[in-house]
């Protein structure tokens, strides 16, 4: 499996302020689904931040689908972030705008003709399962619904990764199951998914990668493994896998 | 997979991409301003009014040309003829000044004519009888061709005083250069008012642009996250100002208009009274469409500084 992210030794440091990232160093595979792990200020935003080319790192290489973000010129910097679909905590929705309107932003920023665009948007929306609300306003949804307009708006390019940021951080545990499990459909059809939060207990089920962080270093590494219960607690994780 | 499919579907080619992404925002942006009515009607009425002061004092200075152009036609060199010159050569000199480039018409008046002029008009007749000779120059009147400006007059003066039958040669043009001057001063007055009204407009829509960025800051910075381009968040603030403009100018027109026709019936009420047939003209053509173009451009520029400005503050977090 080749990589679509590689991380050699990467640092990052706030102008004058402490390391945020220290020496990290790790790979996804193309097609693979992993979650960063670590409490808060561990640095796992700063991670996919560094991903999504929204701060440059202060030492070490980021290569992304095959691209040294190091050296993309400020021009380069959107055309990349339309390779990537992003899922945020607090959805990033345009209120103003209808769900359609919403999903179809990365496409109508990348030029597609009207007739794709209609096509590709209800087709995503089809996934999420928001297909009837295509007309209504991100307002009137509930809190999950906005995070799968979020998600649809992240797939409807068909980006061969997928970045989500703490994207259950405002679900309640069932609803964050059902994102998850949208993430877990999207792999499964080859979309490379990278996953950062805090809720182990909602992940450590899946058998997907999970790198934890600890104050900016990798603390641990759980590989990919389909039965789970045989392995010993991860940091971080009670007896419940909580 | 992804990427399979991905080359199914492409963006569409960069022309038509161009055309389908400009007509989306053109209307987006007039949609966006049609559901603020009050604020944008507002806005573009103070734009209108910035725009109808510097029009309207164009209007002004056209009219005032025109009126010292009609002027023009008494506009008049006198060349007083030696004493030695025959009426016959006096006569035949004038024929030949009226050949000359930039003369448009001669008139002689022979030693004769001038004393008689002199005194049925001076009320000096009596006193005239007392002279043995005829003290009156036979005199030419030249009539400058109309639109010859004030370097060109002097030139034909200058080419006429040095005729050796001209012993004198006078133009009293005292009065219209006191006209040209004021009317100089008042262009002046008009670029400058026209300037620095234009530098309020390229503000007030700046500023507005400048507000509605604000209010807009978290949309940009989402747009910035999935990726789209400067020109891509640029574009709709870019025709917000374009339709600012428009809409200003148009204000500035109506007004322009309206004052004019408010005007016309007065100005030829006093033009009759001097016997004058002048009728007050608005905008021409093509003073409208430079209106309309000054309004979309400087609506443009203020919303281009604007933009250019604050949006590169806005990085998404």
């Amino acid at each position: 499996m080749t990589d679509i992210i590689h991380f050699n030794q990467v640092g990052y440091r706030y102008p004058g302020g402490k390391d945020v990232l220290s020496d990290v160093t790790f790979s996804l595979g193309r097609g693979e689904m992993a979650f960063v792990t670590g409490s808060s200020g561990a640095g796992k935003t700063t991670l996919l931040r560094l991903i999504g080319q929204l701060c440059k790192p202060t030492r070490g290489q980021v290569m992304v689908d095959d691209v040294n973000l190091a050296s993309l010129k400020s021009g380069d910097i959107a055309p990349f972030r339309q390779r990537i679909g992003m899922v945020f905590q607090n959805f990033n929705l345009l209120y103003d705008r209808t769900v359609f309107d919403n999903v179809a932003l990365p496409l109508v920023i990348r030029g597609f003709a009207y007739s794709d665009v209609q096509r590709r948007v209800r087709a995503a929306l089809d996934a999420v399962g928001l297909l009837n609300r295509e007309k209504s306003s991100p307002l009137t949804l509930s809190g999950g619904e906005q995070q799968r307009v979020g998600i649809a708006r992240a797939i409807v390019s068909k980006p061969a990764l997928i970045l989500a940021d703490e994207p259950t951080g405002n679900l309640d545990p069932e609803m964050s199951k059902e994102v998850l499990k949208l993430f877990e459909r999207f792999n499964q059809v080859g979309v490379s998914v990278l996953i950062a939060t805090h809720a182990l207990h909602l992940i450590v089920h899946m058998p997907h990668r999970i790198i934890h962080l600890d104050n900016g270093k990798i603390a641990a590494r759980r590989p990919r493994t389909p039965a789970m219960s045989d392995l010993p607690p991860f940091p971080g994780e009670d007896a419940h896998g909580r | 997979m992804a990427a399979e499919e991905t080359l199914q579907v492409q963006p569409l080619p960069f022309f038509k991409r161009l055309t389908q992404e400009h007509t989306r925002v053109f209307f987006f942006s007039l949609g966006k301003l049609g559901r603020n009515p009050v604020g944008t009607l507002l806005t573009a009425l103070v734009i209108g009014v910035a725009l109808a002061l510097p029009a309207g004092m164009h209007v002004l200075t056209q009219n005032l040309s025109k009126i010292s152009y009609s002027w023009q036609d008494s506009l008049q060199l006198s060349l007083f003829l030696k004493d030695s010159v025959s009426s016959e050569r006096g006569a035949a000199l004038a024929r030949e000044i009226r050949d000359r480039p930039g003369v448009q018409a001669t008139r002689y008046i022979s030693r004769e004519q001038s004393l008689a002029e002199f005194r049925s008009q001076s009320g000096f007749g009596d006193a005239l009888d007392v002279l043995q000779d005829n003290p009156l120059p036979a005199v030419i009147a030249v009539t400058p061709e109309r639109g010859r400006n004030k370097l060109q007059v002097e030139v034909l003066l200058g080419e006429l005083t040095r005729l050796p039958e001209v012993d004198l040669a006078k133009l009293d043009q005292k009065w219209l250069e006191r006209l040209y001057a004021i009317l100089g001063i008042i262009d002046r007055a008009v670029f400058i008012v026209g300037l620095l009204l234009g530098i309020a407009v390229v503000v007030t829509v700046g500023n507005t642009i400048r507000l509605d960025i604000e209010a807009r800051r978290e949309e940009i910075s989402v747009m910035k996250l999935i990726g789209a381009p400067d020109s891509f968040i640029r574009r709709p603030f870019l025709y917000t100002g374009f339709w600012y403009g428009l809409a200003g100018s148009v204000f500035a027109l109506i007004l322009v208009l309206t004052g004019t026709l408010a005007l016309s019936g007065p100005s030829e009420t006093l033009a009759s009274l001097y016997d004058s047939t002048f009728t007050l003209s608005g905008l021409s053509f093509g003073s409208s469409l430079l209106l309309l173009l000054t309004g979309i451009v400087l609506g443009w520029i203020g919303a281009w500084i604007t933009v250019w400005r604050h949006l590169a503050h806005i990085q998404p977090q």
